[in-house]
């Protein structure tokens, strides 16, 4: 049976270049350009292989901005078909996003298989794959470390605390995906600029009036710690070795 | 207020136990092995799950509940957890707040924190969510002043099937009492590289842990000896972290140690932000030169 593959690609501000401000320990935001969150990046290797072992096709949603092209061209440089982008996400709604989300994936219809990460590097929310399970009324095979094809039946590994699983269901079903599934393919240059030339269909979401959380504040952490970095791996020893000394004593 | 609760392990259970029942009434629901470990923690009436549990299952027993005479729904962050949450949020269209790890109510509002950016910032916020996931480990347990009265709940089918299971051996290495820790991370390479980290080890009479790669993914390690948010939260008095990263999941297992030590070849790792001595450098350079300053 071919597949008709549906990935769910977020889009985040990297998190890793955000750098908070000493004084107030605000988050410095500006200039910090937007990535695809690394388990989307998992759920779209992992749905092309799944697509290059059993035919059919890898369709991408993005909630995102209209920011969201360069995501969409990676996505399509690493070998998705098709691509949506939605725009008029506000960011930090996950009940809104699913609503968007498994509305557009209705309105697709005829799809197999659902794929996304189990949970995002920015909030780890981690309760999007139950959500669109839920708006979709279909089953979920949470936190695959591997996915396999069988006709209609699609069959997953995971890893969980006390046991290791092998579980299955008909489709269409939703899949999370955990990090450990796969290494993200580095697309070839062919592949990108080819993927630079493909339309990316664009829409924009209807407003909603989900009740969004009053923030507060939102500032670094406090930590404790000494930080007191060395560049000179001799001083360095010296400090770490005082240190632990005076801990083994 | 009256909360209703659900963990799949016993310890986040009675955590969450311990900490909601200073606010109210207590129900809560587990799967039924965990049952007899939990009565004890101040909780009202528990529920024990009956079969395998699978989200889709799991979500409709809770949702036969009469969940309008709760407050709030808290559920714990485990796998199942998070899936649940999704779930009932979507089923029940009730919004769900995530991964709170510190909570409070105040003239009929509730503001929670959690950790954004990647950790990299604390939100504090207000909201009106009928369903919160808690990160486990968040709140510490004693027991409370009554015993649970307890009923079985038998859980439906799932539209998922169980085809296999391999349970995990157990071992006996306990990384949570050890007093030093020599933590590796990817930035150790290879299987083979872990003997040439042992003479640190010995050095500091230590015990040796790793991050989620390295005990999960590559199995270098065994897996009792991962350390952070899906491994052991531990206290040593010194952690040393070599070729770590210093991703916010792994620093919520060492949060607790007296000092950190972190040695990582790129000076903007984010583990240098949490630490108290860091050197910049290849471990495999460094670890000799410790090793020997240790033994003078
Ligand atoms: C829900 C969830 C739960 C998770 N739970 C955990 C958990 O419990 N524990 C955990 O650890 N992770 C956990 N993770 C994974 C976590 O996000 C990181 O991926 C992981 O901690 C990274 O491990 P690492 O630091 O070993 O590897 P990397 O991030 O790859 O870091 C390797 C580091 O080694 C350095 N390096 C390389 N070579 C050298 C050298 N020769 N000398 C010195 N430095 C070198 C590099 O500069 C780099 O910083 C979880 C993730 C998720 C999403």
């Amino acid at each position: 049976m071919s597949l008709n593959i549906i990935v769910l690609v977020k889009q985040i501000i990297d998190i890793d270049q955000i750098r908070n401000d000493p004084k107030t320990g605000e988050p410095l935001l500006q200039n910090i350009p937007l990535r695809i969150e690394n388990l989307s990046k998992n759920a779209i290797e992992a749905a092309v292989q799944l697509k290059e072992k059993n035919g059919g096709k890898v369709v991408c949603i993005i909630f995102g901005t209209d920011r969201s092209n360069a995501a969409m061209k990676e996505a399509y440089a690493m070998g998705a078909d098709e691509g949506y982008i939605i725009t008029g996400y506000s960011g930090n709604n996950p009940y809104r996003t699913a609503k968007v989300i498994s509305g557009k994936i209705k309105a697709l219809g005829n799809n197999s298989v659902i794929i996304m990460g189990n949970q995002s590097a920015d909030s780890y929310t981690g309760i999007l794959p139950g959500l669109i399970s839920a708006m979709l009324d279909v089953p979920l095979l949470g936190n695959a470390v591997s996915i396999e094809a069988a006709g209609e039946v699609l069959k997953i590994r995971r890893v969980l605390d006390e046991s290791d699983e092998i579980i299955s269901s008909g489709a269409p079903c939703v899949i999370s995906v955990t990090q450990e599934i796969n290494q993200p393919r580095l697309p070839p240059v062919l592949q990108i600029m080819a993927a630079g030339r493909k339309p990316i269909n664009i829409e924009q979401a209807e407003s909603d009036g989900t009740p969004v959380p009053r923030v507060i504040s939102n500032l670094a952490p406090k930590s404790e710690r000494k930080r007191e970095i060395y560049e000179d791996i001799d001083k360095g020893v010296d400090a770490a070795s005082r240190a632990i000394r005076g801990e083994i004593r | 207020m009256k909360f209703l609760l659900f963990a799949d392990d016993a310890k986040s259970l009675s955590g969450l136990a311990t900490r909601f029942r200073e606010d109210g009434e207590v129900q809560a629901v587990t799967v039924e092995s965990e049952i007899e470990q939990c009565q004890n923690y101040g909780i009202k009436k528990l529920y024990g799950l009956k079969g395998k549990a699978f989200a889709d299952n799991v979500s409709l027993a809770i949702s036969g509940m009469d969940l309008q005479s709760y407050d709030l729904i808290v559920i714990s962050s485990s796998p199942l957890g998070r899936e649940v949450a999704g779930i009932l949020s979507g089923k029940l269209n009730f919004p769900c707040m995530t991964e709170v790890f510190e909570i409070s109510f105040s003239g009929g509002k509730m503001i929670t924190k959690r950790f954004f950016f990647g950790g990299k910032t604390i939100m504090q916020e207000e909201s009106s969510s009928k369903i919160i996931t808690v990160t486990p480990g968040s709140f510490d347990s004693s027991p409370g002043d009554n015993t649970a009265e307890k009923e079985t709940i038998d859980l439906g089918d799932s539209r998922v099937s169980l085809l296999e299971v391999k349970p995990k051996e157990k071992s006996s290495t306990n990384i949570e009492n050890a007093s030093i820790i020599v933590s590796v991370g990817r930035g150790i390479g290879k299987k083979e590289s872990i003997e040439s980290i042992m003479p640190l080890v010995e050095a500091t009479h230590g015990e040796l842990a790793g991050s989620r790669p390295v005990c999960l993914d590559y199995k270098w390690l065994s897996e009792e000896r991962q350390v952070g948010l899906s491994g052991k939260k531990v206290k040593p008095k010194v952690y040393i972290a070599l070729g770590i990263s210093g991703q916010i999941q792994h620093i919520a297992g060492m949060r607790g140690a007296k000092i950190v030590i972190a040695v990582n070849k790129d000076k903007d790792a984010p583990i240098f932000q949490e630490c108290d001595y860091g050197i910049v450098g290849d471990l495999f350079q460094v670890v000799p030169k410790l090793v020997e300053s240790l033994r003078k």
